[in-house]
């Protein structure tokens, strides 16, 4: 088991010396979870690039924790050369959600960048052009926050299709709708 | 005069609706001449909220929602969302199970490609190209649509394996559409791949510098069309991959034409390996099962795991909080990058009429983008 996790226990090695408040652990073999505090994340994120070769950002994620009242970004990093994946986490407070950005480092990380800030409401200070991605004119609460309610904006915001509302006979309703007899969709009538 | 016209920026919106995407994407270009000076993506028209609905799905409800994220692609998400699982909660995938899976990943990169060379001829014009290949296409569609009972999603990659064994006789019909795929391919480099139309208007359009590939995050055959040999199969192999015979395929010049030749060339080894998945399947059970879906809790803890679809690494984060639902199912696809941050750069300069064209060859895919 030690030798197949000799890579990875190299990079936690190099990681912890020349990080101390990094905390690293090896979840599996190609698989290292870096959990960092602090606001120097753009120094560690270009440390893991250019000295440990970590030079394809995967993606970032954002996961929301209203238990702990954080938000997790997770970076995840690939290095080509030694095929491990890192995954960078780094815990912001729910209030006031801010981090550096990452794109001077990598361009489309802007693109991640902006869909965080849409959808959980992180600033990211240093970002070229934060418009709007997916949503537009969104004025509510940034939905992938856990505490948005899907079904209770659904309800408030479009109307049931008449014949849903109490599960009642959809046929039904368009017959009266149209003051005719229920028509047969059944096949085999034809 | 022509001085004057050039001189001036006009504004043009390309979209929603435009032949280099499967979807709907509108691209704001601003113009002088036939050049382009900016290009702006405006995404949104296809927004499902699937991450959102799947923190409130149960884990077995999630499968119909990510076979839905590509729609040209559906398998590589059902086996991305299954290899988290069987990863999160430590279960076995029996062997048969996983040579079945290859030959579906496999099947459904022929079938992308297929999709993807008649988008990709006739954005540059040249429309019997999408008459043939849609047609060749169906030929696999109606492989998993006996397989699995479904033509465009399957639902049929799950944790443990997958749904059901093969029918019988099953084997012999996937060798004979191969076969026929085989031989068509004749046809395809007539029509399309040495066709001098389609070299005059590839060749040296849509470069992809080499250098700042990799920094941009450019994945599967437009990383491959630059030389560059990365291929998750070889990576990270997952299923039987590394049991198989097969090398990456490269092509020198990053421009639109090489990029077509790498999968021109991807399409002949899909082919192969699946021939090869067909000679080498051990038999035995398909499915090791699981819980109760009902009451099927999956431990906490995260993964993150990833497959080479046909337009590169599919990736999938896996949140699980322990509960009967996901907490976070965050989904990377390839066109997140190539499509909107990696698109806006390499449109600049580039000829109006060269758009759809260097999308297509970037496999552009609003879906995927959105969710």
């Amino acid at each position: 088991m030690s030798d197949t996790l000799q890579k990875e226990e190299q990079i936690k090695a190099s990681i912890n010396a020349a990080f101390r408040s990094a905390k690293v652990s090896i979840q599996r073999k190609g698989r290292i979870i870096v959990e960092f505090r602090g606001g120097i994340l753009p120094a560690f994120a270009s440390y893991l690039k250019e000295y440990l070769n970590f030079k394809h950002l995967s993606m970032i994620s954002g996961v929301d924790w209203p238990e702990d009242n954080q938000f997790e970004l997770v970076y995840h990093l690939w290095s080509y050369e030694q095929s491990i994946h890192v995954m960078v986490k780094v815990r912001l407070d729910r209030e006031a959600a801010k981090t550096k950005t990452l794109t001077p480092l990598w361009e489309h990380a802007e693109t991640y960048e902006r869909e965080i800030h849409e959808m959980l409401g992180v600033e990211f200070e240093g970002h070229p052009n934060m418009r709007d991605f997916i949503l537009e004119d969104w004025d509510d609460l940034p939905p992938m926050r856990r505490d948005f309610m899907t079904r209770e904006y659904v309800d408030e915001v479009y109307e049931w299709r008449k014949g849903r509302e109490d599960a009642q006979d959809v046929r039904q309703t368009i017959a009266e709708q149209y003051n005719t007899e229920v028509p047969n969709f059944n096949n085999e009538d034809k | 005069m022509s001085a004057i016209l050039q001189e001036k920026e006009t504004t043009l919106y390309l979209g929603p609706q435009h032949p280099g995407i499967t979807g709907n994407m509108m691209i704001e270009l601003k113009v002088t001449g036939d050049t382009i000076r900016k290009a702006t993506t405006h995404v949104g028209y296809l927004h499902r909220g699937f991450e959102k609905l799947m923190e409130e799905r149960l884990w077995m409800q999630c499968f119909p929602i990510v076979c839905r994220i590509c729609v040209p692609e559906p398998d590589p998400n059902e086996e991305n969302l299954a290899r988290a699982i069987e990863e999160l909660e430590g279960r076995e995938v029996p062997e048969r199970a996983k040579y079945i899976r290859v030959m579906m990943l496999e099947l459904s990169r022929m079938a992308t490609y297929l999709l993807w060379m008649g988008g990709q001829s006739g954005s540059a014009g040249l429309y019997t190209m999408p008459q043939w290949t849609v047609g060749d296409r169906d030929y696999i569609i109606d492989l998993f649509e006996e397989l699995t009972g479904g033509r465009v999603y399957h639902m049929y990659i799950w944790p443990g394996g997958v749904r059901r064994d093969l029918p019988e006789g099953f084997e012999g019909r996937v060798r004979k559409v191969l076969d026929y795929l085989e031989q068509r391919l004749t046809d395809y480099d007539r029509l399309l791949f040495e066709n001098a139309i389609f070299l005059r208007r590839a060749q040296g359009v849509g470069i992809l510098d080499k250098d700042m590939a990799m920094e941009w995050g450019v994945v599967g055959p437009p990383l491959r069309g630059c030389g560059i040999a990365h291929d998750v199969r070889k990576d990270e192999p997952y299923e039987v991959y590394d049991q198989l015979d097969w090398e990456v395929i490269t092509h020198e010049g990053s421009d639109v034409y090489s990029r077509a030749m790498v999968r021109r060339k991807e399409f002949e080894q899909s082919i192969s390996i699946v021939r090869q998945v067909l000679d080498k399947m051990p038999s035995g059970p398909v499915h090791n099962p699981g819980p109760n879906p009902l009451k099927w809790r999956v431990p906490a803890g995260e993964a993150y795991v990833k497959t080479e679809s046909a337009r590169g690494e599919f990736g999938y984060y896996v949140v699980s909080d322990g509960s009967l639902k996901p907490r976070r199912v965050h989904v990377r696809g390839p066109a997140y990058v190539h499509g909107v941050s990696l698109l806006e750069r390499m449109l600049v300069g580039a000829n109006i009429a060269d758009t759809s064209f260097i999308m297509n060859s970037l496999g552009t895919c609003p879906p995927e983008i959105e969710r």
